[in-house]
């Protein structure tokens, strides 16, 4: 059938100019000028963004393939839901705060930010850069030591634990008979049995980083933490080398010296990575890490992630055992936007979280308590498949024996000046002065409190 | 005319490009330097010299200058002495004359960040080929960064690595330009080969050696990320020097005005130390 090239509806301009003549006086030239004045006086009133779609700015700091995959899945998924467009940008995580940073004096903030270390949060706090998430947190359930208030506020959403372990070879345990350690010497005689050539034996027993790093900061001192030392009283005055806090620390550091013995060379350079690298090669019976080290092999590796176990830090006397804490977390800018952001956040929370989580399952390691019994959590099959593992997880928030502390979480409540420990390096540089110095412990711990006394004379 | 304006159209130009990449950041950065900050964003207060007077009467900056001239003074005489010597030997007649030269300027055209990287495989422990060369000649495994002063020997070398091949083909370069009758005449006169290196080869190399080791000291004294990649300023900040100390108060420390105090200072002392130079070794000398 010949397709009709004639619109029925639209009068050709042949029949327009056969309808009624159109006249234009004075009057109808004046109303149509009124008409169209106020037409542009009532659309004033709104702003050209309204005129927009509206975006909101994310920036986030888990750049591994599937966790920028999920997080943009979930941006299409709500602007598909909402019309209100997700902008994702990725950046390592250690160059987020820069970034978010600069976006902040370059007058073009990002709406939501990503952040890994809790004095970046309370220096954004203190600038009032961003805003309290209360409404969203007061929904849920959190573990211990997470959402660090901020004057009764929190300040951020964090997902993930990110706690610190002993990775141990289980295959290599198993053949030897021997038991996860719980006391000092136990580790030392496990690393010892494990220590030489052959078959089912390694080269080190373990490598514990001592340079000047975050690295040292979060993988070196949870036996610290296990055997009772602690930086600050609840006043913030520094005891760190006071009565048996500084007992504690000296015995800390004979200990890590007598570990030397089953260390690899290279321990005051040695960064991320390097102690996990040492365990998956069969060079290491042991390495401290996190579940991303777990993540890493089980999808690369999966038979050899089956023989990774994980124990707590022990202490000396086998009494407490401890992890170092590690956290990641969400906040929100201050910004036009803050309103829209604050509801994708919530959108995310109740939809996207759990599917974020999967990505890194191990790793990330939920923060809310009621996410451990979610039935979309727990249909990951790794958490099952690593259950000797996540089982841990879990244990070493719920344990009340099971110590969590960091040193930039040290001290009454969240405050720079444990930040500032951190940054200072000044428990690597104790370390440093007992290993390479051959400094006393007595002695390496009081340069250490001094220094720490130092850097937080002025906050 | 129209060729004036385009010259002044280009020098408009860079001095716009100058002022926005280099006058504007190093103003920015001595303001700062007179404020205190805990981070970029933070509400910046202004506190005079004070920056200035915890810098000079603290010996982390002392320390660390000290630092930065034993790295710069090594690493300098060495790219010196081995770039002449490198110098003098592909301006012989060797065989694949063409093929060594290329070779030579290699770990110059690398970036830092893959020779650095490529350093710290060789002497890693157990796998790195020169810790298992020491393992097999009886020196036991050796830890390259395990101590303060092997660790500085470290970066100097590597930076020796890196730069020599630029101070070798400027004093390639210069050695084009040395009259061929000079050595003629020398030979003539019986002077042993030292003897024309010493008398004839050095002194026409004066200009250029004045030039490279004025460039080398502002770039070595600078250096930033041979040291931070290789040892972050460790063990015990044996390789802390003034760029490395900055960074850290700036970045790491909550402390940006010490930071930007640091920095200036830094500049300042070299910018005496290049005045002094100029006034010692003046360029336009043409003797």
């Amino acid at each position: 059938m010949p397709k009709s090239t004639k619109n029925p509806t639209r009068k050709s301009p042949q029949d327009l100019s056969s309808g009624p003549k159109l006249t234009t006086s004075r009057r109808t030239v004046i109303k149509g000028l009124g008409a169209t004045a106020g037409a542009a006086a009532v659309s004033l009133h709104a702003p050209f963004v309204h005129a927009q779609q509206k975006t909101i700015r994310f920036l986030n700091g888990e750049p591994t393939v599937e966790s920028v995959r999920a997080m943009k899945f979930a941006a299409a998924q709500y602007e598909k839901e909402t019309g209100v467009k997700v902008q994702m940008d990725t950046v390592p995580a250690g160059k987020a705060f820069n970034k978010l940073q600069a976006s902040l004096k370059g007058g073009r903030p990002y709406d939501i930010g990503t952040l890994f270390f809790i004095g970046d949060v309370l220096i954004l706090a203190a600038e009032k850069k961003i805003v309290p998430l209360n409404e969203i947190t007061k929904k849920y359930t959190w573990g211990p030591k997470i959402l660090f208030p901020v004057d009764g506020n929190h300040y951020w959403y964090p997902y993930d634990y990110n706690l610190c372990w002993i990775n141990y070879r289980r295959d290599l345990y198993e053949k030897a008979g021997l038991q996860p350690a719980t006391t000092w010497n136990q580790l030392l005689e496990n690393m010892a049995a494990l220590k030489g050539k052959g078959d089912g034996m390694t080269d080190n027993g373990i490598l514990q980083p001592i340079s000047s790093s975050s690295a040292t900061n979060y993988l070196t001192f949870g036996y610290m933490w296990a055997q009772g030392a602690k930086i600050f009283d609840d006043k913030w005055n520094v005891v760190f080398d006071k009565g048996d806090v500084k007992k504690a620390a000296m015995d800390y550091l004979d200990f890590v010296e007598q570990m030397t013995e089953y260390m690899p060379t290279g321990i005051s350079q040695a960064e991320w990575g390097v102690g996990m690298r040492g365990l998956r090669s069969g060079q290491l019976s042991h390495a401290p890490g996190t579940g991303r080290a777990i993540d890493v092999i089980r999808t690369t590796d999966p038979k050899l992630a089956q023989k990774i176990g994980v124990f707590p830090f022990p202490d000396s006397a086998g009494k407490n055992v401890a992890v170092n804490h590690g956290y990641d977390g969400w906040v929100v800018f201050d910004t036009p936007q803050t309103e829209e952001a604050m509801k994708f956040m919530q959108w995310f929370s109740d939809e996207q979280l759990i599917n974020f989580l999967h990505t890194s399952v191990v790793h990330y390691q939920p923060t809310r308590m009621d996410i451990y019994e979610d039935a979309r959590w727990l249909a990951h099959p790794a958490l099952e498949d690593y259950k000797h593992i996540t089982e841990w997880q879990k244990r070493f928030l719920t344990d009340e024996n099971v110590i969590i502390r960091s040193i930039d979480t040290e001290g009454p409540y969240a405050d720079l000046r444990a930040g500032k420990v951190f940054r200072s390096y000044a428990l690597p540089e104790m370390l440093q002065n007992k290993i390479i110095k051959k400094m006393s412990s007595s002695e390496a711990v009081d340069v250490a409190a001094a220094k720490m006394r130092e850097v937080i004379k002025n906050s | 005319m129209g060729g004036d304006r385009t010259i002044l159209a280009l020098f408009l130009f860079g001095l716009a490009i100058t002022a926005v990449m280099i006058i504007y950041p190093a103003s920015h950065a001595i303001e700062l330097s007179f404020q205190k900050a805990e981070s970029f964003i933070s509400e910046p207060e202004w506190v005079g010299l004070d920056n200035y007077v915890r810098v000079l009467s603290d010996m982390e900056f002392w320390d660390a200058l000290r630092r930065g001239m034993v790295f710069s003074g090594w690493a300098i005489a060495l790219q010196i002495l081995l770039g002449i010597g490198f110098a003098v030997l592909l301006d012989a007649n060797l065989p694949a004359q063409r093929v060594v030269r290329a070779i030579t300027i290699l770990p110059y055209l690398l970036p830092t960040l893959i020779v650095t990287l490529l350093v710290r495989w060789m002497l890693n422990d157990p796998i790195g080929i020169i810790t298992i060369a020491f393992q097999n000649l009886g020196f036991g495994t050796v830890d390259w960064y395990g101590s303060p002063n092997l660790a500085m020997g470290m970066v100097i070398l590597v930076s020796v690595w890196i730069w020599t091949p630029f101070v070798t083909i400027s004093f390639l370069a210069g050695l084009q330009s040395v009259p061929e009758s000079l050595y003629e005449a020398a030979k003539v006169d019986g002077a042993s080969s030292w003897q024309r290196f010493w008398h004839i080869t050095l002194p026409q190399l004066r200009p250029v050696l004045t030039v490279v080791i004025l460039l080398r000291t502002i770039w070595m004294f600078n250096k930033f990320d041979i040291v931070w990649l290789l040892t972050r300023g460790g063990p015990l900040k044996a390789t802390e020097h003034l760029p490395i100390l900055a960074y850290r108060k700036a970045f790491e420390s909550f402390d940006v005005g010490m930071g930007a105090a640091i920095s200036t200072i830094s500049f300042l002392i070299l910018s005496v130390a290049v005045f002094i130079y100029f006034r010692l070794f003046p360029l336009d000398q043409k003797d």
